[in-house]
């Protein structure tokens, strides 16, 4: 039985690898549509240029985190030149070991009164 | 124009992508620009111009991000698969590491060695402005008359191209205050000598114009390798009092180490403090010539203008002073660049050294591309089935290229500790050649180079190993495809590379051939004299006790007595100087012009130039030089006796070659004294074993009190009774310095030094060269067999006997062996000419040792095919046929 590939390896994610993550979580894209839904998401703070898109889409398919997908959306649609990347199970066990890692950041933050109003003691 | 604009931009953009590796571009490249495409519509209908200006940006900032990342990621990945290939490979891993060390590491050794002698500026201020001056009586023979005070002062005050002009000469003085009384070489120098020069003293001070004004009190400057060895580098130094010339000297500066020219000195002084170039005689004499000049251009001053500059001064002086400068001399000055006079002498040996270090790496880089293109041959399988699950060709490439660079530059850091190492013996064996030797080291440039050396090596094997996988990559899939036979194209490069390896070697071997029949030849000839058991010390008297020649031959007289009478010494002798001593090659002769009695000069004839030395009466008889005509000297020659002189047997051959010299007379000075010649001695090779032995007249001792040298022929060897000795002559006199005791033998032996290392060197190189070529073309040949296995079971099969097959093996082998020495004795002509200067009685293109060499390496060749070609005649065919 192949060995289960563990995530805590490649944590921390970097910030554009986690956001190209969370645009496929809800299924696959193309690159340009992954741009344009982080942009949207992030109202416009981040905004990934061609370079560092495809740079951190070599890096997840080469850990096999995403994976080109052979399903192709309605002809109309469907531009032939754009390959569409979907996560893999594995890659999304990275996102939500990701995701908690910033959880229990952020809960340690308030256990510690970081966001206090200012002007309080 | 809006849709010519965006095919603009997407052009620029696909120039960006290039920064990224091959494969990441043939995976990415098309769909990146399709969405730069899209964000450049948007951001033009959006932002307009800016919109633009922040996409692109973005964009390079972020090409500009990854692409290095996605290069270092590819690079790690390379260089963990090339490791892994290597400890699969330890064999030719090890093979491959060892060739590379030893030719980049020949060539790095050299390369600083050459860089620091030939190539990088000299270590003074405006190097390029410093320049050695000669005096030269052309018609007279004399190349260097050197100068007397007086023309030292008329060049420095009527000179237009000269900035600074100091002079200098060499003496050996004797120190006295610490321990034994101790010879130092002494250079007395103008006062600025050290200043022109840029020279500034890690201690102390250099001289002033007051230390050099008749009656200053006595100082000195240190020369750093004096100060280092004999004081242990004392930092306090500075302000320690010596005696010495029965005055005290104190010490005021201590030099860097720097090259000295002309002679390598312990210690320096001003010219005042010399009593020899401070007495009347010098100062006033114009004719007393004993000092060297150096110069400083002007700037912007050629050496040609300052040539017409001093030959003008010096046509003034020969109308001004017709008697000290006769027109049938041929009188002249004329400057050589001070770089060229410490390079010269050593430019023919190094060029030809780097030259051979060069074919060494040259062989090496071929002996590790024939082992990694053998290695192809077994990664075919490997590299096919990569290709196939999707690797790019060009990533394959990439990889080799990084395994080849790997390789090299372990050879080359390795090779790089191994020259380190040899440092010391470098800087040794180039001393002979030059003063620079000493600013040899490794450092940056150095290590630059070998880094070049390393990278090029990589490229070279490692493009032929890359270009041979990109052919054959398809041909590895398929089934008993390592079995079938090398590919074609491959089998071809490594035969090309083998027949280079033997044509190099062969260039090597044909050089160090050439220098160790030379070094034989200077071995076997008749020196003139019988150097074995004979002692020699050189004595250096305290020249302010012994003011007199007759104090001096008095004492002279004491020691002979003391060391004749000392048990086992056959006979002794006192001298200026014996056949190649140490300083007589470096420094070379005196020398005098006679007038021959009975042979007047014709019109414009300038009178001969003759080499002279001083002996005692046991001088022949000690030296073993024999005695063809007359009587030697004996003692009744001396002061009042007739004056005399012994001539060599190559100036009677040239004044009296029908005629009995004997009772025949010579005069040193035009006339006024007359010499009558008593004895005809054989000649002897005094200034080197390559050297002619020029005209020689030798006067007693008694008669001239140049006394320098003891010599004395024992019967046991001359080293037992060096201590007896050298107690014999403090008894006599001990403020005698003692220095150079050694074997006449010792001497000679030294006097071929220079040639033997390089003899040694080219040997060594040859050998290695030899080595790795053999070696390489008998792992070729093993190779070829073993690819080729089923074919010969089926030539056994179908009826080749056993001898058939050895002959075939064996004839493919001879075959590359015979072409390479073909190419390489063309080559080996062409080059050893340049080799010319440096052989003794032997020509460049000497046939004996081509023949030799031919039949030395084909030899080899045949031996080293001869195993592989057995394994094959012993295949079975049974097994053979049916091996995959």
């Amino acid at each position: 039985m192949p060995k289960k590939k563990d995530a805590e390896p490649y944590l921390p994610l970097t910030p554009a690898m986690f956001h190209i993550m969370l645009a496929l979580a809800d299924g696959e894209k193309h690159g340009y549509a992954i741009l344009k839904e982080v942009a949207r998401r992030t109202d416009g703070k981040v905004q990934l240029s061609a370079g560092t898109l495809y740079g951190n889409l070599a890096r997840l398919e080469g850990s096999g985190m995403i994976l080109e997908s052979d399903r192709r959306p309605e002809v109309g649609l469907d531009d032939e030149r754009r390959r569409y990347y979907g996560l893999t199970e594995f890659g999304r066990e990275v996102a939500v070991a990701e995701a908690h890692r910033m959880e229990e950041a952020l809960e340690q933050a308030h256990a510690k009164k970081l966001f206090r109003k200012p002007g309080l003691a | 124009m809006p849709n010519e604009k965006r095919s603009l931009s997407e052009r620029f953009f696909q120039m960006l992508v290039r920064v990224f590796p091959f494969d990441f571009q043939t995976n990415y490249a098309g769909e990146m620009a399709g969405v730069f495409r899209e964000q450049h519509r948007e951001a033009e209908e959006r932002g307009g111009f800016s919109g633009l200006v922040k996409l692109w940006g973005e964009t390079i900032a972020g090409v500009f991000r990854t692409a290095p990342r996605e290069h270092w990621e590819i690079l790690k990945q390379d260089c963990a698969y090339a490791f892994r290939m290597m400890r699969k490979n330890p064999g030719f891993t090890a093979i491959a590491i060892l060739t590379l060390t030893l030719g980049i590491g020949a060539n790095t050794a050299i390369f600083s060695v050459v860089r620091a002698v030939l190539l990088s500026p000299l270590p003074y201020q405006q190097g390029q402005q410093l320049i050695f001056i000669r005096q030269q009586a052309q018609k007279m023979g004399m190349d260097d008359m050197g100068f007397s005070v007086s023309e030292i002062n008329d060049y420095r005050e009527q000179n237009h191209t000269l900035s600074n002009l100091v002079e200098y000469h060499g003496m050996a003085f004797t120190l006295f205050g610490h321990g034994d009384p101790e010879r130092v070489n002494t250079g007395v120098v103008s006062w600025n000598y050290f200043d022109m020069f840029g020279i500034r003293p890690i201690f102390g001070r250099t001289f002033l114009p007051a230390d050099d004004q008749i009656g200053a009190p006595a100082v000195l400057i240190l020369g750093y390798e004096y100060w280092k060895n004999n004081f242990h580098g004392d930092p306090d130094i500075v302000g320690k009092t010596f005696e010495m010339n029965d005055k005290v000297h104190t010490v005021v500066g201590v030099l860097p180490s720097i090259p000295q020219y002309p002679d390598e000195n312990d210690v320096y002084m001003p010219t005042s403090a010399c009593p020899f170039r401070s007495s009347q005689r010098m100062i006033e004499g114009r004719d007393h010539r004993m000092m060297e000049v150096f110069a400083r251009t002007k700037p912007r001053v050629s050496l040609a203008e300052a040539g017409a500059d001093l030959s003008t001064i010096a046509g003034r002086l020969q109308a001004e002073y017709p008697k000290s400068y006769p027109p049938e001399a041929g009188y002249g000055a004329t400057p050589s660049s001070l770089r060229d006079e410490l390079i010269h002498g050593s430019r023919p040996t190094l060029v030809v050294l780097l030259a051979a270090a060069g074919f060494v790496l040259l062989i090496a880089c071929a002996n590790v591309a024939n082992l990694t293109l053998s290695r192809m041959a077994r990664r075919e399988r490997e590299l096919a089935v990569r290709t196939a699950l999707g690797a790019g060709r060009s990533r394959l490439l990439r990889q080799l290229l990084t395994e080849s660079f790997i390789l090299a530059f372990i050879g080359g850091a390795a090779g790089l500790l191994l020259a380190y190492d040899s440092l010391g013996l470098l800087v040794d064996f180039a001393a002979r050649l030059t003063p620079r030797a000493r600013e040899i080291h490794v450092d940056t440039e150095v290590l630059l180079f070998t880094l070049a050396a390393a990278v090029g090596v990589s490229i070279i094997f490692g493009t032929l190993s890359a270009v041979s996988a990109r052919g054959n990559l398809s041909s590895g899939l398929k089934e008993g495809s390592a079995g079938a036979g090398p590919g074609r194209q491959r089998s071809l490069v490594r035969n090309v590379l083998i027949v280079a390896q033997i044509a190099f070697s062969f260039i090597l071997l044909i050089g160090a051939g050439l220098m160790l029949q030379s070094l034989y030849r200077l071995l076997q000839v008749n020196p003139g004299f019988v150097p074995q058991r004979v002692l020699a010390m050189r004595l250096t008297f305290n020249w302010s006790k012994n003011k007199t020649g007759e104090q001096l031959i008095a004492e002279a007289n004491k020691l002979l007595l003391r060391a004749k009478g000392e048990p086992d010494v056959l006979s002794a002798a006192i001298s200026s100087t014996y056949p190649l001593e140490p300083e007589l090659l470096t420094y070379g002769q005196g020398t005098t012009n006679f007038q021959i009695e009975g042979h007047p000069l014709g019109a414009g004839e300038a009178p001969p130039t003759v080499n002279v030395a001083s002996a005692s009466p046991e001088y022949f008889k000690t030296l073993g030089i024999p005695l063809l005509r007359g009587r030697a000297f004996e003692d009744t020659d001396d002061q009042k006796g007739l004056q005399v002189v012994i001539i060599n047997d190559a100036m009677r051959r040239r004044f009296w070659p029908n005629d009995n010299p004997i009772g025949q007379r010579i005069s040193p000075n035009d006339g006024k004294d007359w010499l009558t010649i008593v004895g005809v001695v054989g000649d002897v090779r005094e200034l080197g074993l390559n050297r002619t032995p020029a005209i020689e007249v030798y006067s007693p001792v008694a008669q001239n009190s140049d006394a320098r040298t003891l010599l004395v022929r024992t019967i046991v060897d001359p080293l037992i009774l060096a201590t007896r000795l050298r107690q014999a002559v403090h008894d006599v006199d001990p403020q005698i310095a003692i220095t150079h005791v050694m074997s006449v033998e010792e001497a000679r032996r030294q006097s071929l030094t220079a040639q033997r290392l390089t003899a040694t060197l080219l040997g060594l190189f040859a050998g290695l060269a030899l080595l790795i070529a053999i070696a390489g073309i008998g792992g070729i040949m093993a190779l070829s067999v073993s690819q080729r296995v089923r074919e010969i079971g089926i030539r056994m099969a179908l009826g080749a006997r056993p001898s058939a097959i050895l002959r075939m093996i064996v004839g493919q082998g001879l075959m590359l062996a015979v072409l390479g020495v073909g190419i390489g004795f063309a080559g080996a002509l062409a080059i050893t000419r340049l080799m010319k200067s440096l052989l003794f009685e032997v020509t460049p293109t000497d046939p004996a040792t081509f023949i030799g060499v031919a039949l030395l390496l084909t030899s080899a060749a045949l031996v080293a095919t001869f195993v592989p070609a057995r394994r094959a005649a012993s295949i079975d065919p049974n097994v053979a046929l049916r091996c995959e």
